[in-house]
């Protein structure tokens, strides 16, 4: 699959073949600006589609850059690919997401109300990141809700296993 | 127990209530302390003292009557649709209606103070032998406790702060394909949701989260290491 790239696009990029060994700049902040924002697309789309190197290289070849020049781009979207889909992951609609557990043991002796009891229960402390927001939930539980809990959660990771998951993740691609 | 003070007039007929004062009774003035299991002691004011005193009385209350009115107070406690037509029985027409409330409220703080202290036999006997209960009332009223004396300490435990219970779990397992933002994902991802009851408030709150495959196995992990501990500390 290759990349399109429009008029603009290519016009914004063409200022990188100029930049000299120095790496002093003699154009004006907005060129420079143009330059940055049409590379920074460059990377950005052909992470997010995932093109083969094939592609990658048949696509910038239709700027016409040297040899050289088509190499390097090539190496910096093979070496960033990967953080830029991380980052690119970040932006989509999300949950907050499971970050850890910890939790406590603990037995009610009594309350205000009775006296000489044995309550266990036990508490949790729920991490979650959101958007970069870390939060925490405390929660309790008693303990048969506790085994329902893990028996429900159990059988969650054990559908990933099915035929049919298999078959699902085998044949989507 | 010597009085200080000399025993004030019963107080004003109560505004309609069929739920005595519980935990919080206003005390007219230190009642006796009656000794309790162990080395717990229930405080109990004068009106609860006064009211016992009037229903061993058969003059003021009749056998029928005291069963009825005992009948009465653990109904009011524990049947949770019970209301004020719980002491509008026929055979309890003849008794003035101040002293009817004034006795089922008696009752039914007595009752109270008897269940959270977990009272005995011999503790309820005591009171009641203090109270001049005769033998046969006695027996009716410890009957009558001991019959109801599980849903009384299940009423007693449910109440109270406690932080938002967890009752029950649901999970989704997706396929993520593509966003708006990304393609060619190919990766599984889950949707868990908390179903969680907060005690105080009646508010039934959920929380969802999502993780990864190997996120859950981790959450699963601490959640078999809490059952286990648990399992182990019970068998203690």
């Amino acid at each position: 699959m290759l990349l399109d790239l429009s008029e603009e696009h290519k016009e914004h990029l063409a200022f990188l073949p100029r930049v000299d060994g120095a790496g002093k700049l003699n154009v004006s902040s907005d060129t420079v600006q143009h330059g940055v924002e049409g590379l920074t697309y460059l990377l950005t789309e052909s992470s997010k589609l995932m093109i083969s190197e094939l592609d990658f290289q048949d696509s910038v070849f239709v700027l016409g850059f040297s040899e050289e020049l088509n190499k390097l781009l090539l190496q910096l979207y093979l070496d960033n690919r990967k953080e830029i889909r991380t980052i690119l992951n970040e932006l989509a609609p999300d949950l907050p997401t499971y970050h850890s557990l910890e939790w406590r043991l603990d037995v009610q002796l009594a309350s205000r109300s009775l006296r000489q009891q044995i309550k266990p229960a036990v508490t949790f402390k729920l991490h979650l990141n959101h958007n970069g927001d870390h939060s925490t939930k405390v929660l309790q539980t008693d303990p048969a809700t506790l085994l329902h809990l893990v028996q429900q959660l159990e059988q969650a990771l054990e559908e990933m296993k099915t035929n049919h998951c298999r078959r699902v993740v085998r044949n989507i691609k | 127990m010597a009085r200080a003070l000399p025993p004030p007039p019963p107080p004003p007929p109560r505004a309609a209530c069929a739920r005595p004062q519980q935990l919080s009774a206003r005390r007219v003035s230190r009642g006796a302390r009656v000794e309790g299991h162990g080395a717990l002691t229930m405080e109990l004011s004068e009106s609860v003292q006064r009211g016992f005193q009037t229903l061993a009385d058969p003059g003021s209350f009749d056998s029928n009557a005291f069963a009825l009115l005992l009948r009465a107070a653990f109904q009011s406690l524990l049947d949770a649709q019970a209301d004020e037509a719980v002491l509008d029985h026929p055979d309890l027409k003849h008794i003035d209606p101040v002293v009817l409330k004034y006795c089922h409220a008696a009752a039914a703080t007595y009752i109270l103070e008897a269940g959270k202290h977990r009272a005995d036999k011999s503790t309820l006997s005591t009171f009641l032998e203090d109270c001049k209960f005769d033998r046969e009332r006695i027996e009716l009223f410890c009957t009558e406790y001991q019959n109801n004396k599980n849903s009384l300490e299940s009423l007693l435990e449910s109440i109270g702060r406690s932080l938002p219970h967890i009752t029950d779990v649901s999970w989704r397992l997706e396929y993520q394909i593509k966003t708006n933002q990304l393609h060619k994902m190919y990766r599984p991802a889950y949707l868990v949701t908390l179903n969680v009851e907060n005690t105080d408030s009646q508010s039934y709150p959920e929380i969802s989260f999502s993780c990864n495959m190997e996120q859950l196995q981790d959450l699963v992990g601490k959640l078999k290491d809490a059952s286990k501990s648990l399992e182990r500390a019970t068998q203690l």
